[in-house]
């Protein structure tokens, strides 16, 4: 019986429990794929021992780079649930994931209008930063687009409608560049139902930069996160600068949804599902929630992308596909669970 | 022999054809009792064949996308499939309107009161039956037998010069970054083999599948075809794929700004589509 556990030792077995999904989703990440490769290859490969290009060049940079799009996502969308006190609040809800998508796009037709190769390098490739940094730009617009449209977090009803507004209306904005320009930002397209498959190792290492530029001060923020749960005048009487925390745990969860909306597209339910399902398990502490969510949105994308990629081997099915329909069901399956205990 | 001809079409034309009752490709019985005048034709494909039957001038307009031959580009443009504008269409009030299978746009156009015949141009064997059937449908069916013995003789040619040539290279096709590729069924699948180039993409996996990086690097094609722009860029920057044999050798044939058409569109000019595969392929 988990419930008899004491507090302390039910938190760590979560812990212990997260990280054995995430290495059992690099083993399997990098034992299976299209291409059959004996185990002793692998790990040969690895070692340096043997050439294997699909192992060095391909599997692995898939599966870290899955693994920190799923992270960054997690800790974002704990983030935001945190930072609006709303269990509904993600990435994708509160028009981030939107805006961010809007801003990359938007890139790639400015610099298009320029020169189409630049572009393409710019935006895939290269400068996987021009890209982040316009994602972060049109993430953080919509966020506070958001939040101006709700006139603040009070409100959870008006939040999560503005949300889809804004959302909606810079999907449609996207949209409408790509049909602009159809030719040229096909690849965009491409990319914006969420695709890891030609995550590489520059697109590791910019996840990596910007995981480790957002992540601690939101590890470090789990306190006011928490202070915030209790409503905002609980936390000024605490004596906490709220606003300016508030913005930077704003802009942090906006840079991590920009890192990856610019590296994989839109992925979702990942945001969604994994805070929410670790908050069951953890309660409403979200210096534990956090850096939870940040594992456990790794192992759930990596696991997801592993199903996409060998279902139906050597064909591919779309990564956001397979989170859509492992998160919906959970999803359904929470929801009904607390309505069975109401 | 050619007046003949000429006088034979007519007469057949007036005294047998028409009214002239065709199942289209939703299976629908649809009858015309005159020769079409006014005709829209909503697939670029169709729109070839018309024109290349002689009759372009009967075309009153197309869809967005329908660029050729050149002189159907200053015609109204009626959308596309996801964006038919069937108010413009109804506007011109056409005798014939040629449409897709997919969408809803006929039901609309029918309950307007407008002839609508559904056509489907998807494989090889699409290009004849599309020919033989629009030329029955505009009166014109020994124009129509011609075509399909001219498209034969054309894309015989091609397959006669690629039979000649010593190897048969395995190719990568990649008709989107994503990627998407070709299976050997679908119609670009058929040109490939036609062109004598053996794709690495098993027949199980379906006509457009979305293929896994790994497996197009281990199978290593040795010519890879591509037609959206920057194509070679894109696929040389891939993260591994510097170990493909296409890549190495730089032998990367990108087909866009209308190339790609003709590999992509079933019509009268396959055969255009067939010769870029096989100077791809073999060299000129």
């Amino acid at each position: 019986m988990t419930l008899s556990l004491p507090l302390a030792l039910k938190r760590s077995l979560v812990f212990a429990w997260l990280l054995a999904l995430l290495s059992i989703a690099l083993v399997l990440g990098l034992a299976l794929g299209a291409v059959a490769v004996p185990p002793g290859d692998v790990v040969r490969a690895l070692l340096g021992l043997q050439e294997n290009p699909i192992i060095t060049e391909l599997r692995l940079p898939r599966v870290l780079g899955g693994m920190l799009v799923g992270a960054a996502l997690g800790v974002a969308g704990a983030a935001f649930q945190g930072l609006f006190r709303n269990p509904l609040a993600d990435p994708y809800l509160m028009g981030a994931a939107s805006g961010a998508a809007f801003g990359v796009t938007l890139l790639a037709v400015l610099l298009g209008g320029l020169s189409p190769a630049f572009a393409q390098h710019a935006v895939f490739q290269g400068l996987p930063l021009s890209a982040t940094l316009f994602g972060f730009l049109g993430a953080l617009f919509a966020t506070l687009l958001t939040l101006v449209l709700a006139g603040g977090v009070a409100r959870t009803g008006e939040l999560v409608l503005a949300g889809v507004v804004v959302g909606s209306v810079l999907t449609g904005l996207t949209t409408y560049l790509m049909l602009q320009d159809a030719d040229r930002v096909r690849a965009v397209f491409a990319y914006t139902l969420g695709n890891l498959a030609f995550l590489g190792w520059p697109g590791v290492r910019a996840l990596a930069v910007f995981l480790l530029l957002a992540l601690p001060p939101l590890l470090l923020l789990g306190r006011v996160l928490n202070a915030l749960q209790l409503g905002e005048e609980v936390a000024r009487s605490l004596g906490l600068p709220l606003n300016g925390l508030k913005l930077l745990l704003l802009a942090a969860a906006s840079l991590l949804t920009a890192a990856s909306v610019a590296q994989a597209g839109i992925i979702g339910f990942v945001g969604l599902v994994t805070p929410h399902a670790l908050r069951r398990l953890l309660g409403e502490d979200y210096r534990l929630l956090l850096p939870a969510s940040a594992l456990g949105g790794a192992a759930l994308l990596a696991l997801a992308d592993l199903l996409a990629r060998t279902l139906t081997r050597p064909a591919e099915l779309p990564v956001g596909v397979v989170t859509t329909l492992l998160g919906g069901p959970f999803f359904l399956y929470l929801l009904w669970r607390r309505r069975g205990r109401a | 022999m050619k007046k003949l001809w000429a006088f034979f079409s007519v007469l057949l034309a007036l005294a047998f054809a028409f009214p002239v009752t065709l199942t289209d490709d939703l299976g629908r019985q649809v009858t015309l009792k005159a020769p079409p005048k006014r005709i829209v034709s909503m697939l670029p494909s169709v729109t070839e064949t018309v024109c290349a039957l002689g009759a372009c001038d009967r075309l009153v307009a197309t869809d967005d996308y329908s660029d050729w031959p050149e002189s159907v580009k200053k015609l109204p443009k009626a959308g596309g499939l996801y964006n038919p504008n069937p108010e413009l269409i109804v506007s011109l009030k056409p005798d014939l309107v040629l449409v897709s299978r997919y969408g809803k746009l006929y039901e609309t156009l029918e309950r307007a009161g407008l002839t609508v015949f559904v056509v489907r141009t998807e494989t090889y064997e699409d290009i004849f039956k599309t020919v033989r059937t629009v030329a029955q449908l505009l009166g014109l069916s020994a124009q129509g037998e011609r075509l399909v013995a001219q498209i034969q003789r054309e894309v015989y040619q091609e397959e006669a010069r690629a039979a000649k040539a010593k190897g048969r290279p395995r190719v990568y096709y990649e008709i989107d970054p994503t990627p998407y590729t070709v299976g050997p069924e679908s119609f670009i699948g058929v040109l490939i083999q036609k062109a004598r180039g053996v794709n690495i993409v098993p027949k199980e996996l379906g006509l457009f599948p979305k293929i896994a990086p790994e497996f197009v690097v281990e199978k290593n094609p040795e010519v890879i075809v591509a037609t959206y722009p920057n194509a070679r860029e894109t696929i040389q920057s891939r993260p591994g794929w510097s170990r493909v044999r296409a890549v190495q050798t730089g032998r990367i044939c990108v087909y866009t700004g209308g190339e790609d058409n003709l590999l992509s569109r079933p019509g009268p000019r396959v055969a255009q589509g067939l010769r870029l595969l096989v100077d791809c392929f073999h060299g000129r």
